[in-house]
């Protein structure tokens, strides 16, 4: 990996820029005067702050995996090390969209009927688990809980990336595509670092039990 | 807001019924008819021989401009559902703008009917007896709303020229099948050509409307040119684009959407705020071009024609009905 891009990855900065963009894409299409946006601009806003949402989720998860996967990358490496920024970062998004869709549909009163529609409903409970993710990732809270159960409740991640799928695909009149180019490289991802990991804790254990060097 | 009221140069009545053909072929033939001016009954079939934008044929008094406060054109003609053209809300305006060809337009007019035929669009619109414009609510199933001053003519007027046998209890509309002009339709999966369906009596329904153009200007190819149904007490759904072909039968037609999501979308489609869609409510609606602030709008029994067409739903189950 050349010298630059290695300095980049390190700059908390570049994250942040990174990150930020895709927020302030909207101004775009509101300054070309797009009467496609022009016509319900909050429901474009709405869609697009979902659609990051979802994309920094699948990103966030595709972290660990890549490290397994590609051990001596120097890339992961340094992705790797973004991982809290990310994974904040798709909470935001998350809490932007569900903000939206209270204006987009006159205020707090709808969320007594959204609770009784799945579609609606698998949002907030997804948006719910990333609002403990997002809490619980403060280094206070970190250390309070402790590696092991930490680790246990952020598991839950990949029980907000399933319901953000289902959530996304529900969403439209006809199932997007978009949910397959965003959710599947992460399924496959995981399968082949689940894959990999039980390969090691096998090889670890030989049959003459010998200790684990893993 | 292209919104006229009365001059006192307009064509007279009679004039307009027997000669109003409304087919704006170009921006060229345009500014030729304009000049040459109303009298021009010889300009050619494919001249405009009415009215020009801005100050449409004639407003028909039941439907008035005055009581609604219609949507503006750019949002009409950039906001739309048309999947033949994609999916996304601003497919339709720039893909069916690429060479797909809406005029000329033939319609056939089938089924169990003493009229069959073939029409070129011009020849059936002067055979109709011209166009009117009116003002009319439009609610899509998405649960956004606007007011559209749609040109066209009365369906029932159709209807009677196709002459329907006793036996006829449905009208099946069937809408064009171009794969090389549109690219949604390239992909077998929804089942193309569109297919949608009203029952006689709802045909023949004063309110029930085929339009030909918007604001006194052609309808644009995204909005379902030549020939589109409207049916402002149902949703939107129901309004098939580009007509190629109307057949009368004893059937209930199987409309497209019901074939794709049974359990979302029915025959009937009337715009029914008790009745919810699976995923979402209907109870209120977002008013397209509203802007950021202006909150939602409460969905009306039958998108506020429930004077007018309830009488045609007496004693059906509207929720098993939908």
């Amino acid at each position: 990996m050349n010298a630059l891009l290695e300095k980049l990855l390190r700059s908390k900065v570049f994250i942040w820029t990174l990150l930020i963009l895709p927020g302030l894409w909207p101004v775009v299409p509101l300054l070309r005067h797009d009467p496609t946006v022009g016509a319900d601009p909050l429901k474009y806003l709405l869609h697009h702050l979902g659609f990051v949402a979802c994309v920094l989720l699948a990103a966030v998860l595709t972290l660990t995996p890549l490290r397994v996967i590609f051990p001596k990358s120097k890339l992961a490496l340094a992705l790797n090390r973004h991982r809290r920024l990310v994974g904040v970062s798709a909470f935001v998004y998350a809490a932007l969209h569900l903000a939206t869709h209270l204006v987009h549909e006159g205020g707090f009163g709808v969320l007594a009927s959204d609770i009784k529609k799945p579609f609606l409903l698998t949002g907030l409970i997804a948006f719910t688990l990333l609002l403990v993710l997002a809490v619980t990732s403060l280094n206070r809270l970190v250390r309070a809980l402790g590696a092991k159960h930490w680790k246990m409740l952020h598991r839950l991640a990949y029980v907000a990336a399933a319901l953000a799928a289902y959530h996304q695909a529900a969403a439209r009149k006809l199932f997007p595509m978009q949910v397959l180019w965003i959710f599947v490289p992460l399924a496959l991802l995981e399968i082949v670092r689940l894959v990999i990991t039980r390969r090691q804790r096998n090889r670890a254990l030989t049959p003459s039990g010998a200790a684990r060097t893993g | 807001m292209n919104i006229r009221t009365p001059k006192d140069w307009e064509l007279s009545e009679s004039a307009v019924t027997s000669e109003s053909v409304y087919r704006l072929r170009n921006r060229r033939d345009f500014l030729k008819t304009v000049g040459v001016g109303l009298a021009g009954a010889a300009l050619g079939p494919r001249a405009l021989l009415a009215a020009t934008a801005g100050f449409p044929d004639k407003e028909n008094p039941l439907y008035p401009a005055s009581a609604l406060k219609p949507t503006a054109y750019e949002y009409i003609t950039s906001y739309n559902n048309f999947y033949e053209f994609g999916t996304d809300k601003d497919g339709p305006a720039k893909y069916a703008n690429q060479g797909w060809k809406t005029d000329p337009w033939t319609v056939e007019l089938a089924g169990l009917i003493r009229a069959p035929g073939k029409f070129d669009v011009n020849e059936l619109i002067k055979k109709l007896g011209g166009i009117e414009q009116r003002v009319y609510r439009h609610r899509c199933v998405e649960a956004w709303s606007m007011v559209v001053p749609w040109d066209g003519f009365p369906l029932a007027k159709l209807v009677a020229l196709a002459d329907p046998k006793p036996e006829a209890k449905y009208v099946k509309f069937t809408s064009f099948l171009d794969p090389k002009s549109a690219v949604g339709q390239q992909d077998s999966y929804l089942g193309w050509p569109y297919v949608e369906g009203l029952r006689m009596d709802e045909a023949t329904h004063e309110l029930a409307f085929i339009a030909t153009g918007i604001y006194g200007k052609t309808l644009p190819n995204q909005n379902g040119a030549p020939l589109r149904l409207v049916t402002p007490w149902k949703y939107g759904f129901k309004g098939i684009k580009s007509i190629g072909k109307i057949e009368f039968t004893d059937k209930e037609p199987y409309n497209t959407w019901q074939r794709l999501a049974p359990n979302e979308y029915g025959f009937y489609a009337n715009v029914n705020p008790n009745v919810d869609h699976p995923r979402w409510s209907q109870g209120s609606e977002r008013v397209i071009g509203g802007g950021i602030f202006s909150g939602r709008q409460t969905t009306l029994m039958f998108n506020g024609y429930e004077k007018q067409v309830a009488s045609l739903y007496k004693g059906l189950d509207l929720t098993k009905n939908f």
